[in-house]
């Protein structure tokens, strides 16, 4: 009784141990042929199936965003850098600290329409299906987000204070 | 020819009788004997036991044996590269998205 059931629980134990190392070394060599791109844009290649050509398009309008995003982030920066200076040592919002709040809130809201007019023409750069899906998936990965974390409050909401209720 | 002696016959069987060497038995034979009765009985009454020798006997052939091996490599192997791939396809993303979207916007 005892002689069978050994040799079958270390014929489970080695094929388990089979299955472990030939999954580990191969999600590993996976991820290591994956970690040598430097390139940012290669997930749209990878998502969207895109040409060389549609890629050096791509490469084009990303290279054209970038400035424009790098200075709306120095912008959001230092207006966050006023606010905390602001809000240090004080036990009350003062309206200097409220105005500089509306300021970062408008900056943003800038940066978000800027990004998501950079989404649009990209997505019009893609075939139309394509730039389609990659526009609503980039609204939900940025502007999702938002939504997501919103809905998490209201659900654990225990005023009754509901957001976006009808 | 001496006649054959019936009376000298006998007691030359009681003779080699009384000679014959009885073995002595190893200590605890007879203990041993009934335990070995009753795994034999309880090996029979139970039908899981002989399913649990015959699966043993089944996977232990060699070329069974070896075809779950490389099944087993195959299948570790195939899911280990369709979660890299996922995982690479995740990092992608995310170097795209840190790019392009600052994280005070998500």
């Amino acid at each position: 009784m005892k002689r069978p059931l050994l040799i079958l629980i270390i014929a489970l134990l080695a094929g388990s141990a089979l299955f472990a190392s030939s999954y580990l070394v191969s999600r590993r060599v996976c991820e290591a042929c994956g970690a040598q791109s430097t390139d940012n844009l290669e997930w749209l290649q990878q998502e969207f199936h895109l040409a060389d050509a549609d890629m050096a398009r791509m490469h084009q309008l990303h290279d054209a965003y970038m400035p424009k995003c790098a200075a709306m982030c120095e912008q959001i920066a230092a207006k966050k850098m006023e606010l905390d200076s602001a809000l240090s040592g004080a036990t009350n919002l003062t309206a200097g600290a409220k105005e500089k709040l509306t300021d970062l809130a408008m900056l943003r809201s800038q940066c978000q329409a800027q990004m998501l007019e950079h989404f649009i023409e990209v997505s019009r750069a893609m075939p139309p299906a394509q730039g389609q899906r990659y526009l609503s998936e980039m609204e939900r990965l940025t502007l999702g987000a938002h939504e997501a974390t919103e809905q998490t409050m209201s659900a654990h909401d225990h005023t009754g204070h509901v957001h976006g209720g009808n | 020819m001496k006649p054959e002696n019936p009376n000298s016959d006998a007691a030359l069987g009681a003779l080699l009788r009384k000679a014959r060497s009885t073995p002595s038995l190893p200590p605890r034979f007879q203990e041993g004997v009934w335990r070995r009765i009753e795994e034999s009985e309880i090996t029979a009454a139970s039908p899981a036991v002989g399913w649990l020798e015959a699966l043993t006997a089944w996977a232990v052939r060699p070329r069974f044996a070896l075809a779950v091996a490389v099944m087993l490599i195959c299948a570790g192997s195939l899911t280990g590269i369709r979660v890299g791939n996922q995982a690479r396809q995740q990092d992608a993303q995310s170097r795209y998205l840190a790019s392009v979207a600052p994280n005070s916007l998500r």
